[in-house]
Formats: structure tokens, C-alpha cells, sequence
């Protein structure tokens, strides 16, 4: 076993000639909660992508409990306990807040493949166990009372939360967060750091990326800074704050958000 | 208490449970034929509508059932209860051989791949693969179901029979509907990234959704021989593929009530207005239109969140 949940060993990611993610290293101990930061188009959204076999990246290993997982297809990955929201949200919008947050639960569900034909008394069983989960999650993100409204329906904030509840649902290992406050006001912001303090109670370790500094200072023990794909410096919020390779990569890219 | 939706189906299934008391002989025919279609239209939409795979060569599975009936049974003298079950098998295995290969590809590709199969399959039909498909003019002389010595040679006894298996077909859809599986194939059509994101295998669910659906078509394929105690290339060729493709957008995608009304337009409707010979398909194309311009869900789109009733709470 490995003293690391998730360890990203000189990993490299091209397209077409262009250098998204050049020789990164980095290491993700259980239970914490790990910040991605950089300029935009510093690679952020691509390391995610590779970590959950979107894309495979040409050079280095992906280590999951000591396991290289690098190249395993999303699917797998999901199984394996790593789950992910988007920075953009991909919700399935017309189905209802309860639909979707049951998505979360299908690798948890045993029904067998005959169940989608005829059901058995232990499909009622999973089924109901399964549903019985999915009231858990909306109760604990504050989503029960929009159990049948279609998500499209629904504003920003709360489809944020109900991304997020998704992939709790399927009781991760690992959370990869894509800028979770982006879009939100100061108080579902504050609101947001709160729950990702809840999940990590749940002692599920969380990876983010995220723009807003102040939720990333205060929330996250150990963090990478990333420009054009590579390393500048890791470290504790306090350091990183103060480093002078950091602070150079966001002079100009200060004013963004 | 009953929903709206399930008070409405139970009218449907005594309307149509009743409907060979009043119709005459050639309406019997056609009501029979109406529920063969819905079948197959229901097998489609498992495809099409639920787990969005754009198939337009379903009449491919469709015929396999009628001519594996109709083979075994004029070629090789099997009984018509006997071919059953390979008249559901044989298209199922066919699903897996030569969709498995395409499953990967997206909308319009798939859309193409799939007419080509169609093409194929009416080449095979005609002609005359090992002897066996009759060529052009098919098979005749397909027998009628015989159980423990009755013989059921009636149309109504047809009917009954089609009734009995859209009937089961619904059975199926429902018990699809509130699985596992059938969640899946949504979610994997509203949002394939997130889908397999979650821990869905894309491939796994479109294959299922193929699988069952041939196999559903092959049934209703096996009941249209034996009521037409005949079959031939023209019936499964690609603009009967269209049909059911267009019933399932016109009724409404992954709408049991929206597939059955689609039916009933596509089909029974040209029927009623039989006497107007072609004007009819004039109207019918420009409806057809303007449909898709009004109601691009179709007449009754489906709805979700048919979730357990403990889930439903807090705002009214």
C-alpha cells in the first residue's frame, strides 16, 4: 500500500504539437484536501481530464494506491472511487434533482442484468436501499424539497450543489472539484466551503481547482501551483502566498476574476 | 388513488380490449397490425428514445423474428410455438455481431451504419440466401398457432395474441424504466461525459438497450408472419426502418403514451383516410412538419422524476 492515495509521477500531456501538461509531479495524501492553482490554460482542467481517463496522457504514471491507472477507461476510474464534477456543469437536465443524484448510486446498485426485464425481491431491495441513499444526499446538500423538479430548472448555486451531491453519492475515495465556486455569490460560496468541510469529515479526500483565493488559502491544506503545464511550486497556503515564482505567474492574471 | 397517466392507460388497454366486438374483419386487420407496430415502436424507442442511439434500421430485427418463424416453420416444419423463442434469440445474437462493431459511433454515423444493415439484410432477403428466404416474394404458407391440438386460426384469436404481447412489452418497458439499466441508457443520452463520469459503461448500456430491443422486434416480427401467414423483403426495408424511427420522435422519445399515439398517426390514421388514395400522404408529410416545428418532444412528451413516493416532499 502506498503512502499516497494519488501520486502523479512526471506526467506529460500533448495536443497536436502544443504542451498542456509538461513532466508534473504531485502527491495527494488521503484525506486532504489538495488545491490545483494557476492562471487559466495553465493545464488545471487537462490534469483533471487525465486523472479520470478523459484523456490519456503520453509520458508518466497516474498512481492509485500505488496502482498506475493511467489510461484505465472514465467508467473504471469512477468504480475504482474517484469521482468529479465540471468546471462547466453537466447535469442531466431534464431529469429531476432525485434522477440525477441516483446516477451517483449506480455503481453502488447490485441489480443484475436480467433486473432491467424482470424484477426480483432483491432488485426491490437494492432499488429501495439505493433511493433511501439518494434522499441521504439531497437532505444533506438541502436539496429535498426540489426532488422532482427538472435541474434545468434550477438556478446556478443549486445546480453546483446537486453536481456535487451526484458525486457523493457514489461514496468516492477521491473528489476532483473543478472550480466549484465559479458563478456562485459570497454566500453560497461560504455556504460551499462548508459542505466541502462536511465531505471531508466523510473522510473522502478532495482534490479542486479553483480561481477564488480566498476559499483556497482557507480551505486547502497543501497545494500545486501549475503554469503552462508545469510545475512552479508547492507548498502550505502560506508559503505559496508568499513565493515570488507564484506571484510573478499571476501578475496580469490577477485581475480576471 | 390513480394517476391521470394510469387511469388513461387502463381506458387504452379496455377500448382496445374490447375493439374486435365492434370492428369488421378488415379493421380487425388493421388494429392487429396496430398492435404489432406499437410493439416494435416500443422496441425502438428502448433504443432511440432511452438510450438516444439514432437506429433507423430496426425493421432489420423486425424481420429477422418473421422469417426465422417463417423458415423454421414452412422449411423445416417446426411448430409456431416452437420458433418462438428463436425468433427472439436470432436477433438478439444478430444485435451483438454486427452492432457491437458500430455501437461507438455517434448520431448521424450511427444513423448511416444502421441503414446500411437494413440494406444488407433486404439484400440477404432477396436474394435467396442457402435457399432459404424465398427470394423476392418471400415465404407462404406459414401456419397458424397450434397449442394442445386447438388451433388459433381466427383473427380475433390474432388479436388476442398481439394484445397479450404488447402487453408484456408494456411490462417490460415499466420494469426497464425503474431499474438500474434503464436510468443508465438516459443518462448516458442526456450527457454521455458526465454519464461515464459516474461509473457508466456506455458501451455496456447502448449494447443492452440493442439487445432488448431486437428482441422485442423479433416477437412482434414472429406474430406479423403468422398473421399474414406470409412474409416478404418489402415489408422490413428502410422506409419501414424510417417508421418506426419517425413514430417514436412524432409520439414523443422514451413516452409510453407518446409511442402508442405515434403509432396510431403513423399508421392507423393513413388508414381512416384510406379513401382520399394518395392526398392523404400530402397532408400527412406537411403534418408531419409541422409537428416537428411545434412540438419538437412530440404530441405527449415524457416526463421524469418518477421517483419514490418518500422522496416527494417539502414544496407543494
Amino acid at each position: 500500500m502506498s503512502k499516497y492515495l494519488l501520486e502523479i509521477k512526471n506526467v506529460s500531456k500533448f495536443f497536436a504539437g502544443l504542451t498542456a501538461i509538461d513532466s508534473l509531479n504531485l502527491k495527494v495524501k488521503k484525506g486532504q484536501i489538495y488545491g490545483i492553482i494557476g492562471p487559466n490554460g495553465a493545464g488545471k482542467t487537462t490534469l483533471f481530464n487525465c486523472i479520470t481517463g478523459i484523456y490519456t496522457p503520453e509520458k508518466g504514471e497516474i498512481l492509485w494506491n500505488g496502482k498506475d491507472i493511467k489510461g484505465v477507461a472514465p467508467h473504471k476510474i469512477a468504480e475504482l472511487g474517484i469521482l468529479r464534477t465540471f468546471q462547466t456543469i453537466r447535469l442531466f437536465s431534464e431529469m429531476s434533482v432525485a434522477e440525477n443524484i441516483m446516477s451517483g448510486r449506480h455503481i453502488k446498485s447490485k441489480q443484475k442484468w436480467y433486473n432491467g426485464i424482470i424484477h426480483t425481491p432483491a432488485y426491490y431491495k437494492d432499488e429501495k436501499y439505493n433511493w433511501e441513499k439518494t434522499g441521504e444526499y439531497m437532505e444533506l446538500f438541502g436539496l429535498s424539497d426540489y426532488a422532482t423538479t427538472p435541474t434545468g430548472d434550477l438556478s446556478y448555486g443549486i445546480q453546483r450543489k446537486i453536481e456535487m451531491a451526484r458525486a457523493l453519492a457514489a461514496e468516492p475515495k477521491l473528489l476532483i472539484l473543478d472550480e466549484p465556486a465559479a458563478g456562485l455569490n459570497e454566500n453560497e460560496t461560504q455556504e460551499l466551503a462548508e459542505i466541502i468541510r462536511k465531505i471531508q469529515a466523510m473522510e473522502t479526500t478532495v482534490m479542486m481547482i479553483e480561481h477564488n483565493m480566498d476559499m483556497v488559502m482557507n480551505l486547502c491544506e497543501y497545494m500545486t501551483v501549475i503554469n503552462f503545464g508545469a510545475w512552479i511550486y508547492d507548498g502550505v497556503a502560506a508559503d505559496v502566498q508568499n513565493n515570488p515564482a507564484v506571484i510573478e505567474a499571476y501578475i496580469g492574471a490577477e485581475d480576471e476574476d | 388513488m390513480m394517476s391521470r397517466t394510469n387511469i388513461i392507460a387502463l381506458i387504452f388497454l379496455i377500448i382496445m380490449g374490447l375493439y374486435p366486438l365492434f370492428a369488421d374483419s378488415a379493421w380487425l386487420a388493421i388494429g392487429t397490425t396496430f398492435l404489432v407496430f406499437s410493439v416494435v415502436a416500443f422496441s425502438q424507442d428502448i433504443i432511440l428514445g432511452r438510450a438516444g442511439a439514432f437506429h433507423m434500421g430496426h425493421a432489420a430485427f423486425f424481420g429477422m423474428g418473421a422469417y426465422t418463424t417463417a423458415i423454421l416453420n414452412v422449411n423445416f416444419g417446426w411448430t409456431i410455438l416452437a420458433t418462438w423463442a428463436p425468433a427472439v434469440l436470432i436477433p438478439v445474437i444478430v444485435s451483438f455481431i454486427v452492432i457491437s462493431p458500430i455501437i461507438h459511433l455517434r448520431g448521424d454515423y450511427l444513423l448511416v451504419a444502421t441503414i446500411g444493415i437494413n440494406i444488407i439484410f433486404l439484400q440477404i432477403l432477396e436474394n435467396d440466401l442457402f435457399g432459404l428466404t424465398g427470394g423476392p416474394n418471400g415465404i407462404f404458407g406459414i401456419d397458424v398457432l397450434k397449442v394442445f391440438g386447438y388451433e388459433f386460426f381466427e383473427q380475433t384469436h390474432m388479436y388476442y395474441m398481439s394484445f397479450i404481447l404488447l402487453g408484456i412489452t408494456l411490462f417490460i418497458m415499466k420494469n426497464l424504466d425503474s431499474s438500474k439499466f434503464g436510468r443508465a441508457m438516459f443518462y448516458v443520452n442526456k450527457d454521455d461525459v458526465a454519464a461515464q463520469s459516474m461509473g457508466i459503461n456506455i458501451r455496456y448500456y447502448k449494447m443492452y438497450a440493442f439487445a432488448i430491443g431486437a428482441g422485442i422486434a423479433g416477437a412482434a416480427g414472429s406474430m406479423f408472419a403468422v398473421q399474414y401467414s406470409a412474409v416478404s423483403p418489402e415489408a422490413f426495408d428502410v422506409l419501414q426502418s424510417i417508421m418506426f424511427f419517425t413514430i417514436v420522435l412524432v409520439g414523443g422519445s422514451a413516452s409510453l403514451p407518446g409511442v402508442i399515439i405515434g403509432t396510431f398517426v403513423m399508421f392507423v390514421l393513413p388508414e381512416i383516410f384510406r379513401e382520399f388514395e394518395t392526398a392523404r400522404y400530402l397532408i400527412f408529410g406537411l403534418a408531419m412538419i409541422i409537428m416537428m416545428i411545434l412540438r419538437p418532444r412530440g404530441i405527449w412528451p415524457v416526463k421524469f422524476g418518477n421517483i419514490p413516493s418518500f422522496l416527494k416532499k417539502g414544496k407543494k
